[in-house]
């Protein structure tokens, strides 16, 4: 069998390691190195595990790879995405896709010119029961969809997630892509108004930490997300992922992570959710290399971070004017 | 306390059962154009059934009088009974205009009245409980919250909860219980933003309300009529030392299951229940007859009523203009 060769360039955002482990798991696919410039932060990954260790991502790209997972800072993501696509590298890059209108459709133009694919990582796509979801929807089971409330609150990263030059923005553009994506998914229309407030509420630092994040689709559907990081230490789990669609003959509740179990450990001094439902990275990993194996296009594209993150950047244009910003076409 | 009741809908019946079993009052009459539902009225409350309220005043000489009408009906009447200067338990939206309100408010304040709206749900016991601990400081400073409500259409008589000019909508009618509740707990409101259904579709409506208060705080309230579930109420405040939330689908605390005959005929009965001694309702007239009684104020003034209208004004304003509403100098 001719494996597919992958290589891993930054673990700054640790869904690496989940995206490692999901590709680890396929007898297809072949982990050729991990490029980061912090050895340390990639040592456990590579060193006595048979996987080279690049300090240049340069040199991995110079290697025989045809994909690769970008997991940096999300102000390195064009820079890397351009060269792994000029390299001729297929890319899954994580979200949001970029930090301005025209450096994600850059990366699109340039990607498309190579000839390479580009996946935006959005595994929310592949929880069982958004798909499930989706199916219903297509169905027509809730009829027309008029209307939309999700979250996506989660638990303050810290790191560079707080730093704006590394990251772009906080909350708000780290939490609002994932549902917003399934918000355009489910209604196959475009968001074309967001207002939204975004604010710092929970904690000590000068980056947003909550909002509120209101859209109107251009099919007249509205919906509003929460992206907050509100999950105190206390809480149960991390975060959540929840949906709510309303449709003219039904509607839809999404909590992604209600399969847990209720866990009472003394040594833990609270309450905590263990989930078992799929595992959605390793279906999302799972998606990006059979539809690269096949030839075929990948399901959720560069477009899809596209639309996405500009809702999360338009949030902030509107939070700072106080108006709705509309979204050009 | 002699007590009457106008409007035996769904609301005057539940004053009735209630009034009908508290300790010291006495319902004297009950009134609504139909006769069937006064009569139902009068059956859970010991009163006399009318279908002519002037005629029920006249006989029976109450002293307050509890209005459960069609929303677009409550200032007339409320104004015509402060003139004959008797007390006032108006349900709630007070009115469908900041001005109505604040005339019923001023004409019993004229006429030496009280006047008391039924903003239930602050008492509501998961409610109160939750601005409680908010309040002692359990989860750190309160910072955001979301409110939800939802159940089915509403089936008022002619329908009236349809007619927006009758029950100013879902967001007038329904999340204004929710906007009183957030003002309770996070005090003024900077600016308000709001997305509602349109009026064309049939069997529904929807809504999402976005308050920015002036403490900073962020407070995100659903209303949904048409939900195909059951009645459901949730709310979560999540502060900066913690967080505290509320399921109604979660706290049954009785779930009688009664399993079919077998022969066929009758299906297997499920009943979640979360049961108990006195509800909500009960509670909310019983604390306004003791004001009457003492002298002393509501937990839910009339002037709190005015301003949940105007927030719930402003919101509808926000839909239809697709802009933010400022609620400049606004405060209770």
């Amino acid at each position: 069998m001719i494996k597919m060769k992958v290589g891993f360039i930054s673990f700054a955002h640790m869904h690496a390691a989940s995206y490692l482990h999901a590709m680890l798991g396929r007898s297809d696919v072949e982990v050729v190195g991990i490029a980061d410039e912090d050895a340390e932060r990639v040592a456990p990954f590579t060193t006595g595990k048979g996987i080279s260790y690049y300090a240049d991502y340069n040199e991995l790209l110079a290697q025989d790879v045809d994909a690769v997972v970008i997991c940096s800072e999300n102000a390195r993501h064009a820079e890397l995405t351009l060269k792994a696509a000029e390299a001729g590298k297929h890319v899954l890059c994580e979200k949001p896709l970029g930090l301005s209108e025209e450096e994600m459709l850059g990366m699109i133009q340039v990607c498309r010119d190579r000839g390479v694919q580009l996946m935006t990582a959005f595994p929310c796509r592949y929880l069982t029961a958004v798909r499930q979801a989706k199916q219903a929807i297509d169905e027509g089971q809730i009829g027309e969809i008029v209307a939309m409330k999700g979250t996506n609150r989660g638990t303050m990263p810290g790191g560079w997630f707080i730093e704006k030059e590394h990251s772009g923005g906080g909350a708000v553009l780290d939490h609002t892509v994932h549902v917003m994506d399934l918000m355009h998914w489910f209604t196959g229309s475009v968001v074309e108004e967001v207002y939204a407030h975004a604010e710092t509420l929970f904690h000590e630092t000068d980056i947003d930490d909550a909002g509120m994040v209101h859209v109107k689709f251009a099919n007249g559907v509205f919906a509003v997300l929460d992206p907050s990081w509100s999950r105190s230490s206390s809480f149960p789990t991390w975060g959540d992922v929840t949906l709510e669609v309303i449709g003219t003959k039904g509607s839809l509740s999404i909590d992604a992570f209600a399969q847990k179990n209720d866990l009472y450990s003394d040594a833990a001094g609270k309450a905590n959710w263990s989930y078992w439902g799929d595992d959605m990275d390793t279906e999302l990993v799972n998606s990006f290399v059979d539809r690269i194996i096949q030839g075929q296009p990948v399901l959720v594209t560069g477009e899809d971070g596209y639309r996405s993150a500009r809702v999360g950047l338009a949030a902030y244009e509107s939070a700072r004017t106080g108006q709705p910003v509309q979204l050009r076409r | 306390m002699n007590i009457a009741i106008i409007g035996c809908g769904t609301m005057g019946l539940t004053y009735a059962h209630n009034l009908g079993n508290m300790p010291g009052v006495q319902v004297s009459g009950v009134a609504d154009l139909i006769q069937e539902r006064a009569d139902q009225a009068a059956a859970v409350s010991g009163a006399a059934s009318y279908t002519n309220w002037e005629e029920m005043l006249e006989k029976e000489r109450p002293e307050t009088v509890a209005v459960c009408l069609p929303t677009y009906l409550h200032k007339t009447f409320v104004l015509s009974l402060a003139q004959r200067g008797l007390h006032v338990i108006c349900e709630k939206p007070a009115a469908l205009t900041v001005e109505d309100a604040k005339e019923m408010e001023e004409a019993c304040s004229q006429h030496g009245v009280r006047l008391f709206i039924g903003h239930v749900v602050r008492f509501f016991p998961n409610y109160r409980n939750a601005l409680e601990q908010v309040r002692s400081g359990t989860i750190g400073e309160a910072k955001m919250a979301h409110f939800k409500r939802c159940g089915s259409y509403p089936q008022g008589v002619d329908f009236w909860y349809h007619d927006r000019a009758k029950s100013g909508g879902i967001i007038m009618d329904l999340i204004i219980h929710d906007i009183d509740f957030a003002c309770w707990m996070f005090g003024d409101v900077e600016s308000v933003y709001a997305s509602v259904t349109s009026p064309d579709l049939n069997g529904m409506e929807y809504a999402q309300v976005t308050m920015k208060f002036s403490s900073g705080a962020i407070a995100n309230l659903t209303g949904f009529w048409g939900y195909a579930g059951p009645f459901t109420t949730q709310f979560e405040i999540s502060g900066d030392g913690g967080i505290i939330r509320f399921d109604s689908n979660q706290v049954q605390s009785l779930d009688l299951k009664i399993a079919s005959s077998g022969s066929g005929t009758e299906e297997a009965v499920q009943v979640p229940s979360s049961p108990v001694l006195h509800d909500p309702y009960y509670l909310e007239v019983q604390h306004f007859i003791e004001c009457i009684r003492e002298g002393s104020e509501p937990i839910v003034s009339a002037a709190d009523a005015c301003r949940a209208i105007e927030i719930a004004l402003a919101c509808e304003q926000s839909a239809r203009t697709g802009q933010p509403v400022r609620m400049g100098g606004m405060t209770s």
